[in-house]
């Protein structure tokens, strides 16, 4: 396991707050997000879940 | 055209410069409950990347220093202003009311990381297989429960010598093996490189635990909406 570094844990905080936190709003269209660090567990279970949609999204256009 | 959303601020908005998002057009759509959202003109196709959360990030705090602002969620976007604006009406008592919560204040985010990596295995040699298991899962949890007993003194500690009423802290422990605790605060913009300087003395003084202490920031954790 990589130790994790204060420049990490300052990334990994803002990083974080940026895909986590902040208000929440219905109705917005998807929009794919790639190339961020999956560096911790929060932002895997939200790449995960926005792969998920481009994958479901990809299906329905095949 | 899309917008990426940066910001929910109360009308009239602030006066900022034209750039959004790799420089394309800063829009402010403003909704009928007195509230609007900053956002970039996107299109649709283009990927976000990692650039561009931390330039997302740069945006909300110019839109935050130049007025009372929460910030959205990286990622939001809408097909249509219209769609933005039904959005924030829908939601505009929860918003006003959370608008007014951080107004004038800013986050402040510490993190505490352990000075040692979890304990090792147990040793016990004479044992049987299913024994040396047994220990070694009973040892994993003692350690990790004492792990987190030690965490939320370190929070108890952290909030009483600040003197901070408890609305205004957010805090997780033991989110992974290296991670003691992650803690925000939110503080009266004016004070708050004073207040990061008194976080940053009392958390030095914790002596199994290295502090990294951000901010300010916009108040990124404390704008949730229920």
């Amino acid at each position: 396991m990589k130790e994790l570094t204060a420049d990490d844990a300052s990334l990994l905080e803002l990083v974080d707050r940026l895909l986590n936190k902040g208000v929440v709003l219905a109705g917005e269209a998807t929009i794919s997000v790639a190339g961020i660090d999956l560096i911790y567990l929060g932002l895997n279970v939200m790449l995960t879940a926005v792969e998920t949609l481009e994958k479901a999204q990809e299906r329905r256009a095949s | 055209m899309t917008l990426l959303a940066h910001a929910i601020a109360a009308a009239p908005p602030a006066s900022l410069s034209a750039g959004g998002l790799r420089g394309r057009p800063l829009a402010w759509s403003e909704a009928a409950a007195g509230l609007g959202l900053w956002s970039t003109e996107w299109t649709p196709d283009m990927k976000l990347e990692r650039p561009d959360a931390l330039e997302h990030h740069r945006l909300v705090e110019r839109i935050c220093a130049a007025q009372p602002c929460l910030p959205v969620r990286f990622g939001t976007a809408f097909p249509s202003v219209d769609a933005a604006r039904a959005s924030l009406d829908k939601r505009a008592e929860a918003l006003r009311a959370a608008l007014a919560r951080v107004a004038g204040k800013s986050e402040i985010a510490l993190t505490l990381l352990w000075r040692e990596p979890p304990a090792r295995e147990v040793t016990l040699p004479a044992a049987g297989p299913g024994r040396r298991y047994m220990e070694a899962r009973r040892a994993e949890f003692t350690f990790r429960e004492a792990r987190r007993a030690r965490a939320e003194s370190l929070v108890e500690r952290l909030t009483a010598e600040l003197a901070i009423e408890r609305p205004l802290v957010w805090h997780e422990t033991c989110t992974s093996a290296s991670v003691a605790v992650s803690l925000a605060v939110l503080v009266p913009t004016e004070r708050a490189h004073e207040r990061k300087a008194e976080l940053t003395r009392i958390a030095a003084s914790f002596g199994d635990v290295v502090a990294v202490v951000n901010g300010p920031w916009p108040p990124y954790t404390f704008a949730g909406v229920e």
